[in-house]
């Protein structure tokens, strides 16, 4: 793996919604060095012919349920934790500007 | 210890686990609140439950009703839980008394108890070391006495490292074993429910109460919950224990190894068959960037949703963009951001191949080799740390080494492979605890719990309480 740009870790951060200042953008790159040096060592096997391994058992644990109403919160209770909200609804800054 | 034991004054039991968490708070600061008892002790007193009147502790990324879950992180720090995880309520009908929540390294991820919210936890057997991470403040908690039981979670060995850096009992159970529901997650694929106690019949009727299949976690699995302790046979004659050659070749205290091969010998001489195993090492060098990939870059998917907007603190902004971008900077603190910005970096298109499924692809291999491993055995052993708990300052590990990438890091074999995995105190070095890990075939819990009841009958090493100074 090639080695990260200042450049490349702010599109990041912009992508997920975080600011970073110059010196934690600095001390990221320092730590994707090591990364990169333990990454390389994924290089060295061999995985042709082998599937991703998603969840650690094979077993089905799940299966389509009756479509039926259950365990859902009541909108006083899902409003409890909101930082601004109005007539039912969460609050936002406006999208479509004047 | 509370298996087997009537709690008789449960009122008594619960204040003195209270004043005792409230004591230690400004030398340990592991919790970050204290809950209401009294409904709780009013249902514990005519309740018939396998932990009536026990008071207990959650790590603060179990979800409470109508109390704060902070995760231990900025962004949730008025969060208060609006229904209960599923373990929540199995606890509670159980008849046990939550006294509160206590310090995680933010949101699961990290291993140092340096990353918390609340500021650093110490461990109570030295106050200058760390006691491991991320179920840290739960650790600590049952190590100074306050309580015998507390609830943790274990993605990459978040309960087994901390049990073995504070002398205790730590449970990893198989994968779907316990439901995750209410629990916050880290990383979907890896996130266990796990627990703490001081002794081995404590850790096997704690299970009882927490398995079972969950509707509301779909990972879950529908196999029968065992009477663990009931069944629990500490005998080891005939018990096969295979050693893991890899973690002890990379091991360089002497001590360690000496505990190690003193407790090997002595469950020769008790009947155990011992057997050395090794594991391609070039694979198994692989775990810690495996575990960063994966677990990063399920991390930054699922919290994706802490933006300020419907739930938790949120920074002002003129754009919801901006809202959102000051709410998620300022609620995070560098390392977990640092930690989404490596994840992001995994999921990114032009990397995905070449990182998020190639690990995903090492990971079937090392788990394949486990399975291997464990196949002709009934348990698989080694030294749950490479040394003691490093003081808090310790930044030193060389991050390339055999020591740190095998040595400190083979405990997320079971999370990768979902196998059953426990620590448990082998001894003290320089007063200083460190505990041995063993890991079982899927869904063998029992016979873990048989071969490590086993153990504890040898080390002597139950019920071990440090003396905090107040």
């Amino acid at each position: 793996m090639e080695r990260i740009s200042k450049k490349q870790v702010y599109k990041l951060a912009q992508q997920l919604m975080l600011r970073l200042s110059e010196e934690e953008a600095d001390n990221i790159i320092a730590e994707f060095d090591t990364l990169l040096k333990q990454l390389d060592l994924l290089d060295q096997i061999d995985t042709s012919n082998v599937d991703e391994m998603i969840y650690p058992f094979e077993e089905p644990t799940d299966f389509f349920r009756e479509d039926i109403v259950d365990h859902v919160l009541p909108i006083e209770e899902v409003l409890y934790n909101a930082p601004v909200e109005e007539e039912g609804y969460f609050v936002i800054p406006k999208v479509v500007k004047d | 210890m509370f298996a087997n034991r009537k709690i008789e004054n449960i009122e008594m039991e619960v204040m003195d686990a209270v004043n005792q968490a409230r004591k230690q708070q400004p030398l340990l600061n592991a919790m970050v609140s204290f809950t209401e008892v009294d409904e709780a002790i009013e249902y514990a007193k005519s309740s018939s439950g396998k932990m009536a009147g026990l008071p207990i502790i959650l790590k603060d990324n179990v979800l409470t009703k109508g109390v704060r879950t902070t995760g231990s992180v900025q962004i949730l720090d008025n969060y208060i839980g609006t229904y209960d995880a599923t373990i929540t309520t199995k606890l509670k009908e159980a008849g046990a008394v939550i006294i509160g929540k206590s310090a995680l390294d933010g949101l699961g991820m990290g291993g140092t108890g340096t990353n918390c919210h609340t500021g650093f936890v110490h461990n109570p057997y030295d106050l200058t070391r760390m006691a491991g991470g991320s179920s840290v403040g739960s650790a600590v908690l049952v190590a100074s006495g306050a309580v015998a039981f507390a609830i943790g979670s274990d993605t990459g060995d978040s309960v087994r490292k901390p049990a073995s850096f504070v002398g205790i009992v730590g449970v990893k159970p198989t994968y779907g074993r316990i439901s995750r529901y209410g629990i916050i997650p880290y990383a979907s694929s890896l996130d266990h429910v796990g627990y703490f106690t001081r002794g081995v019949e404590d850790a096997a009727l704690s299970l009882e109460v927490l398995a079972g299949r969950d509707d509301k976690d779909m990972t879950s699995s529908f196999r029968e919950v065992e009477n663990y302790l009931a069944n629990l046979n500490g005998d080891l004659t005939g018990k096969t224990i295979g050693i893991m050659g890899n973690v002890i070749d990379a091991i360089r205290s002497k001590e360690v190894l000496v505990l190690f091969n003193d407790l090997v010998e002595k469950c020769k001489a008790a009947g155990a068959i011992i057997k050395v195993i090794h594991m391609d090492p070039v694979r198994l060098k692989t775990c810690l960037p495996v575990y960063y990939i994966i677990a990063n870059s399920e991390a930054t998917a699922n919290h994706s949703n802490l933006d300020g907007v419907r739930f938790g603190m949120q920074e002002r902004g003129d754009s919801l963009e901006e809202l959102m971008t000051n709410s998620r900077t300022k609620g995070f603190s560098f390392l977990l951001r640092k930690r989404f910005i490596i994840g992001s970096y995994s999921l990114a298109d032009e990397n995905q191949d070449l990182l998020l499924r190639k690990a995903q692809k090492v990971r079937r291999l090392l788990v394949e080799d486990f399975k291997v491993a464990l196949a002709d055995i009934d348990v698989l052993i080694a030294p749950a740390s490479s040394d003691v708990a490093p003081l808090l300052t310790d930044t030193s590990a060389d991050q390339l080494s055999a020591r740190y990438l095998i040595a400190e890091n083979h405990m997320v074999l079971g999370n990768f492979s979902g196998y059953p995995s426990m620590t448990i105190p082998m001894g003290k070095i320089n007063g200083l605890p460190i505990g041995i890990n063993l890991t079982a075939k899927p869904f063998e819990e029992q016979v873990l719990f048989d071969i490590a009841l086993g153990m504890e009958h040898l080390t002597g090493c139950k019920n071990m309480m440090a003396e905090v100074m107040l």
